[in-house]
């Protein structure tokens, strides 16, 4: 018969005749004793051998022990102390013995619990008395522990301490008792007849290979052990960029909410960035310090011709009969002027007029999650470019209750939930609000949105003749807010930690 | 946001609720849209403010808003000015940049300290919004006592506004002992120099004069005759503008402010060449709004007692009519200190605000439509994955970038002809000059992650789908926008023909025809370049990166590297 090499070495060093332990077996294979113990069961599975279990018990001291052993119990030392004070003749003081004593803190409460129980003397309103007959050198403790002081998990048989005492010591945790399974092994008469034929020591294999297993040799064969705890050497797979995993997020869930998604130019005239937006041409935010205007090229070609001048009287006018435009200045070319866009509300304006597919019939809802260019500091929390989500809702009769609805449920898909609304200005939405959620980590009140009713100055030039609610909010803040993290500039752009990237938890 | 800052104590005192904490200011300031942001030097409120009730940007504006909300006042108080005294003469050499003035004279005010800075803050606050930095409309207050009118007319005191040619006259201007010319006030003295691009260009400059001569240099400064100081009880306001209407709208906000605070209000007749006005004009407007879309913007069911008591609460008046159509209408008169409403919809918010927008119930709109994504969304999402099971790391740059990264540092001309290479479109007067252009392809972006990252391990396999555009005359905007799929793969043994691998099974992915005719390349490799051909068009490069370009990014590895239009995978 064929056996792996270390089955082989545990049967050529078991006997038949007498019980031989596994230490003892991997002492003598110099087999580390979990792999004697493997092959020890394998082989009584074959029955090749009889395995028996007894259950050892040994005792050790404790530290706490061990230090009794060294100096002495604490017991004692008070009954020497309350000798030297002469309480064998009359009490006396308690303090006075324990301060003589020398004992200190916690040694002073075992000292005392223990020295009557012993019969050193007698307790009594804060007096103590000692026995005279009372023997230190006959305190089965102490002598028990100075037995164990020298000998490491001693087997319970081998110490010659009467139970009671060990019981004793155990109890006041000088001494702990440690079971411990122990397997002996006897050759089968299976085994020595097998042994007596010639057992032969199998080989064993590092890997299967194509060989192994056309030629069935596979059968035959020992796959050697692997340590398969160890850490293997690093893998570096790829992953998706950790703010185009939030992204596709929000798109799942806009998608999952009714809303087409949108695309235009990033390079935009200012007619459809601002001034189909109702925003006054000398309104802080458009002038050069707030965005990228550009250098070249500088102008749009061609602008819906009516379009311009509905939106020109709006600005100027204002809408309906009881409409006021703005007291500001309206110059076409500075409606051409090209920019990068400082929101998408831009794609909103082209699709909303018709430009990009044509006129839209409600009920349509809409988004983009794209980026947009802001001239402003760089900081933690600020890049020149962010990706915004831009979403609106065009149908009859839109309430801000719809709007409050709308949000809440988007958000509440990224765990905000209680979100309150602050009421706000912005030039082209009315009613408009700030959208504040509740932070899942800190607990803190955070703006999470801007939002509000497309104003009719806005929507009527570009002649849509029902409500449009929209809302804009930056996708890095929901990366930061969901995520945790702190600086947005250790994964966007060129800045970025490759390290960073790779450690990141993926999200979905 | 702008912000103002507000002295509770002051707020307490003019709304008459002492009773009140810190804490439920706090919170009723939140409902009118006044926001919290921690407190000054001195303990009063900073208030961050949306910009359309400039109304409010005055403690004496947020008491008369709290009051309305608190139900202490209703409906509109308009004060009754006295009949005019004086009178502003607009000269006919006003400089036709600057062409109107509107004033008022304010009498019996008591300015303590607090007040004063108060009107202080105002101006300030005013002129960073409605007067757009004072381009717009400056506003000037004086010590009345301070000016002489010549008497033009019998009994009318007249003081005049004029245009001056820049060393013409001199004044002593606020903040200074020196006597100064307009053009020396905008070389020397630091208000000068602050608001000198308003009127620098102009032929003359805007003065105003009374009989002992220019005490005023709108927009940019007063003269320190006539500051004002707690002691000041006459004060004459003058504002300057390009429209009339905003700088009257002004005038309104500091005469409600002034007036609030005990002032009697005294009209300035102002005498332009061929027309003459009165102000301030404190008159009313009045707006029709539909009780039909109150309720359907508000979504939900009001009885018109109830809009007609928001309303008042909102500081507005409504009373109930019937329009032609029979429909029933609210006739809704708007206070002069009102800048903010240009249509009926803003009356509605206001309704909205007093009713309290977080006590309506959200609902979910019960509107059907079908969602979805765009091709090209779709595209680069299904591109993405398959380079991310080719074990790229997907990577996310910025779209600007500067003319040396994207060119000089790959060895590329602008407008050479090889990829990557067109015209930028390039931003004007750029805030950072790591930022001046949009980038014309993926590439160096890739090169400057590899650079920013040679301490960590390799090999670093990065792509990254991505934005680039570049100047196109054919197109409307003048730029062609449009995705790249770039990638880079950087170890100690990266060849051409790993990059090859990579682009094959891309191809193959998309079932499209990929070949790779040689090709020259100043960032690759001569004899390790290929373009990159889709169905027969060529829309990228392979190649190794030169070592030229490897060192000018201190990378010691070699980098093979690809990028073609996402649009070919189409």
């Amino acid at each position: 018969m064929q056996l792996p090499a270390q089955q082989v070495a545990v049967l050529e060093t078991a006997s038949a005749d007498e019980a031989t332990s596994v230490d003892a077996l991997a002492a003598a294979t110099e087999l580390p004793p979990e792999t004697v113990t493997g092959a020890v069961f394998e082989l009584e599975d074959e029955g090749l051998v009889a395995v028996s279990e007894r259950v050892d018990e040994t005792v050790a001291l404790t530290d706490e022990g061990r230090e009794y052993a060294e100096a002495e119990l604490p017991e004692i030392s008070l009954y020497e102390a309350a000798l030297e004070a002469g309480a064998d003749a009359d009490p006396v003081s308690m303090g006075q013995v324990i301060g003589a004593s020398g004992l200190e803190g916690s040694a002073v409460d075992i000292a005392l619990s223990n020295y009557a129980r012993k019969g050193y003397g007698v307790i009594d309103s804060g007096e103590i008395t000692a026995d005279p007959d009372a023997d230190p050198a006959a305190d089965t403790e102490a002598n028990a522990l100075a037995a164990l002081a020298d000998v490491d998990d001693a087997p319970v048989d081998s110490v010659d301490i009467d139970a009671d005492t060990l019981d004793q010591l155990e109890r006041r945790g000088l001494l702990e008792r440690t079971e411990s399974t122990v397997r002996e092994v006897t050759l089968t008469e299976l085994a020595v007849t097998e042994l007596m034929a010639g057992i032969e020591t199998a080989e064993t294999v590092g890997q299967v290979t194509p060989e192994l297993l056309t030629s069935g040799e596979w059968e035959d064969v020992e796959f050697a052990e692997y340590n398969v705890e160890a850490d293997a050497e690093r893998f570096e797979g790829g992953k998706v960029h950790i703010l185009r995993q939030t992204a596709e997020r929000v798109k799942d869930v806009l998608v999952g909410m009714g809303f087409q998604e949108m695309e235009g130019p990033h390079v935009d005239a200012d007619f459809w960035i601002n001034d189909c937006l109702f925003m006054p041409q000398d309104h802080p935010a458009r002038t050069h310090w707030d965005r990228f205007a550009l250098e070249q090229p500088t102008h749009i070609d061609e602008l819906p011709e009516d379009l311009v001048d509905r939106v020109e009287r709006a600005h100027k006018e204002g809408v309906g009969p009881d409409g006021e435009g703005y007291h500001s200045p309206w110059d076409e070319d500075f409606a051409r002027a090209l920019a990068l866009r400082g929101h998408t509300t831009s794609l909103s304006t082209r699709y909303l007029s018709g430009e990009e597919i044509g006129d839209l019939e409600p009920p349509q809802r809409y988004f983009s999650v794209e980026k947009v260019y802001r001239n402003d500091t760089l900081d933690p929390t600020h890049l020149l470019e962010f990706f915004q989500i831009e979403g609106w809702v065009m149908a009859e009769d839109l309430s801000v209750r719809d709007l409050m609805g709308t949000f809440e449920e988007f958000y509440s898909q990224f765990g905000i939930t209680d979100i309150q609304f602050k009421p706000h200005y912005n030039p082209y939405t009315e009613p408009s609000f700030e959208l504040f959620g509740t932070h899942p980590t800190t607990g803190e009140l955070v703006e999470i949105g801007n939002s509000g009713i497309f104003r009719e100055e806005m929507l009527e030039p570009l002649g849509v003749e029902c409500d449009v609610m929209a809302w804009g909010l930056a996708l890095e803040r929901l990366l930061m807010l969901m995520y945790g993290f702190e600086d947005i500039r250790d994964i966007h752009g060129t800045l970025c930690d490759l390290e960073l990237l790779r450690e990141t938890e993926v999200t979905y | 946001m702008p912000t103002v800052d507000i002295d509770p104590d002051e707020l307490r005192d003019l709304t008459g609720h002492e009773e009140k904490g810190d804490e439920e200011l706090k919170e009723d300031l939140f409902g009118l849209g006044l926001e919290f942001e921690g407190r000054t030097e001195e303990g009063a409120f900073e208030l961050e403010f949306a910009p359309d009730r400039l109304d409010r940007l005055s403690v004496e504006g947020v008491a008369r808003s709290m009051r309305y909300q608190y139900g202490d006042a209703r409906g509109i108080h308009v004060p009754s000015p006295n009949s005019a005294d004086w009178t502003i003469e607009v000269d006919e050499s006003v400089p036709d940049e600057r062409p109107y003035v509107t004033g008022a004279v304010i009498r019996d005010v008591d300015l303590d300290e607090e007040a004063l800075e108060s009107l202080i803050q105002l101006q300030e606050k005013l002129h960073a919004t409605m007067g757009r930095k004072r381009a717009k409309g400056a506003i000037g207050i004086h010590d009345l006592t301070m000016l002489k009118g010549s008497p033009a007319t019998e009994g009318n005191p007249t003081i005049k506004y004029v245009g001056v040619e820049p060393d013409e006259d001199q004044f002593v201007p606020l903040d200074s002992d020196a006597e100064m010319t307009p053009a020396e006030v905008l070389e020397h003295h630091q208000t000068g120099q602050t608001y000198a691009d308003l009127v620098s260009e102009y032929e003359r400059y805007p003065a105003i004069y009374d009989d002992i001569g220019l005490f005023s240099f709108p927009p940019v400064i007063n003269g320190r005759r006539t500051e004002v100081s707690t002691d000041s009880r006459d004060l004459f306001v003058e504002m300057t503008g390009t429209d009339q209407w905003t700088i009257d709208k002004m005038l309104n906000i500091v005469c409600y402010a002034l007036a609030a605070r005990g002032a009697t209000l005294e009209e300035v007749t102002v005498e332009y060449p061929d027309h003459e006005i009165v102000r301030p004009d404190l008159s009313t407007k009045t707006k029709t709004v539909a009780h039909d879309r109150i309720e359907t913007i508000l979504g939900i069911g009001f009885d018109p007692d109830e809009v007609i008591d928001l309303a008042e609460r909102s500081g507005l008046e409504a009373e109930k009519e019937e329009n032609e159509d029979g429909e029933l209408v609210y006739e809704v008169t708007i206070p002069p200190y009102r800048v903010d409403v240009l249509h009926p919809l803003d009356i509605i918010d206001d309704l909205g605000r007093a009713y309290g927008f977080n006590d309506l119930e959200p609902r979910y709109p019960d509107v059907g439509t079908v969602g979805g994504r765009h091709e090209r969304s779709r595209l680069e999402r299904a591109v993405r994955e398959s380079l991310v099971g080719l074990g790229f790391e997907d990577l996310l740059n910025f779209h600007m970038i500067s003319e040396a990264e994207n060119y000089d540092r790959l060895d590329i001309e602008p407008g050479a002809d090889v990829y990557g290479a067109g015209e930028s479109a390039t931003i004007k007067g750029p805030y950072s000059e790591d930022f001046t252009m949009l980038r014309t392809w993926v590439m160096p972006s890739l090169l400057m992650v590899l650079e920013r990252n040679t301490h960590r391990a390799y090999p670093q396999d990065l792509a990254e789908i991505g934005f680039a555009a570049e100047v196109d005359e054919d197109e409307n905007t003048g730029v062609t926008e449009g995705r790249r799929v770039g990638a880079v793969l950087a170890s100690h043994d990266a060849g051409y023909e790993d990059a090859k691998a990579r682009l094959q099974a891309l191809a193959r992915n998309f079932d499209v025809d990929l070949e790779t005719p040689p090709t020259d390349h100043p960032t690759f490799i001569s004899g390790r370049t290929a373009a990159v051909v889709i169905d027969g068009e060529e829309v990228g490069v392979i190649g190794e990166v030169h070592p030229k370009v490897l060192v000018e990014h201190d990378l010691e590895v070699p980098v093979s590297a690809f990028e073609f239009d996402l649009e070919a995978l189409r």
